[in-house]
């Protein structure tokens, strides 16, 4: 599935204000439950908890994906968020996240889950997209960044 | 002579468009006794990318390794029993590795002369049309390609099949 397909201006979050892991993935969840894209948010919560106590899923350049399978959704879903304040995510290099993709996935589809943290991956790698996603201002400008307009 | 088409070859994910295909190419087997292989392919470089990203632990990789090859045979399994419906035998290809790759090579392996998918997902930007796997294998394979599309008609073709 491409990831444009799961883009629309109601999974983005700008401004995150949280200021701590916790508090972020619990904003992205309550995106996503107030898209109607979750049955049960707080096993969603749990799932991507438990993932990251296997290890961060915070990257370079301010960059996270925070991810977790779940029968508390249906489908693949994603929520993206903004914190131009920083947040310590314990990142690979040690620097403030600022840019968040949380993919939540039902337990059956491991394919389309790939597929769509494989090509967040690959956007992951343009440091220019990265810092105009970080600096867009409302989620109109993130999905049209995204899409290439 | 040569027959019109000999081997055909459906790449299947199990996605709808995937199963449109696998209809479609039953009824086009019968139609012209060829010989009908399905593929799927395990797409490990996607997994051996998200190590690379850091996004996957390693533990994680092997548990998304298994669960993807389970849904691939699932995949399979299934399009062999829509075939046996039919008196169509459908040939199980696994492959791994890149999924526009594994397709083309498969082509090339088994001497396939018509390969036939579901509908590449639709293009709404530049960069789309830069990532989809499955556009790059219809655009890179080195045999006639048949886009499975009009639900409706293939439903109905597959089922007038004895």
């Amino acid at each position: 599935m491409a990831l444009i397909e799961l883009l629309e201006e109601k999974i983005v979050k700008i401004p995150l204000v949280s200021f701590d892991k916790e508090g972020i993935i619990r904003e992205l969840v309550d995106v996503l439950s107030q898209a109607g894209k979750v049955d049960d948010p707080d096993a969603l919560f749990q799932a991507v908890m438990s993932r990251e106590k296997l290890g961060s899923t915070g990257l370079e350049d301010g960059f996270a994906v925070p991810h977790g399978k779940t029968s508390g959704v249906k489908d693949l879903a994603i929520a993206i968020g903004i914190a131009p304040q920083g947040v310590n995510f314990e990142s690979a290099d040690g620097e403030p996240s600022k840019l968040f993709f949380l993919i939540a996935a039902p337990p059956d589809k491991a394919g389309p889950h790939i597929e769509a943290l494989a090509e967040i991956a690959k956007l992951s790698r343009s440091k220019a997209l990265c810092t105009a996603l970080i600096q867009a201002k409302t989620p109109g400008e993130v999905v049209s960044l995204l899409r290439g307009d | 002579m040569k027959k019109p088409i000999e081997r055909m070859m459906v790449y299947d994910d199990g996605s709808e468009g995937s199963i449109l295909a696998a209809r479609l190419a039953i009824v086009l087997a019968a139609e012209f006794d060829a010989e009908l292989h399905a593929l799927s392919v395990l797409n490990t470089r996607a997994l051996s990318e998200l190590v690379q990203a850091h996004i996957f632990i390693e533990s994680e990789q092997e548990e998304y390794r298994r669960e993807l090859a389970e849904d691939g045979a699932r995949y399979l399994n299934h399009a062999v029993e829509m075939g046996k419906r039919k008196g169509v035998t459908v040939i199980k290809q696994n492959a791994s590795g890149s999924i526009s790759a594994a397709i083309k090579e498969k082509v090339a392996e088994l001497h396939i002369d018509l390969l036939v998918m579901g509908p590449p997902p639709r293009i709404r930007s530049r960069r789309d049309a830069l990532y989809d796997e499955v556009e790059m294998a219809m655009r890179t394979v080195d045999c006639s390609v048949l886009i499975a599309r009009d639900e409706e008609r293939i439903e109905e073709l597959y089922e007038q099949l004895i």
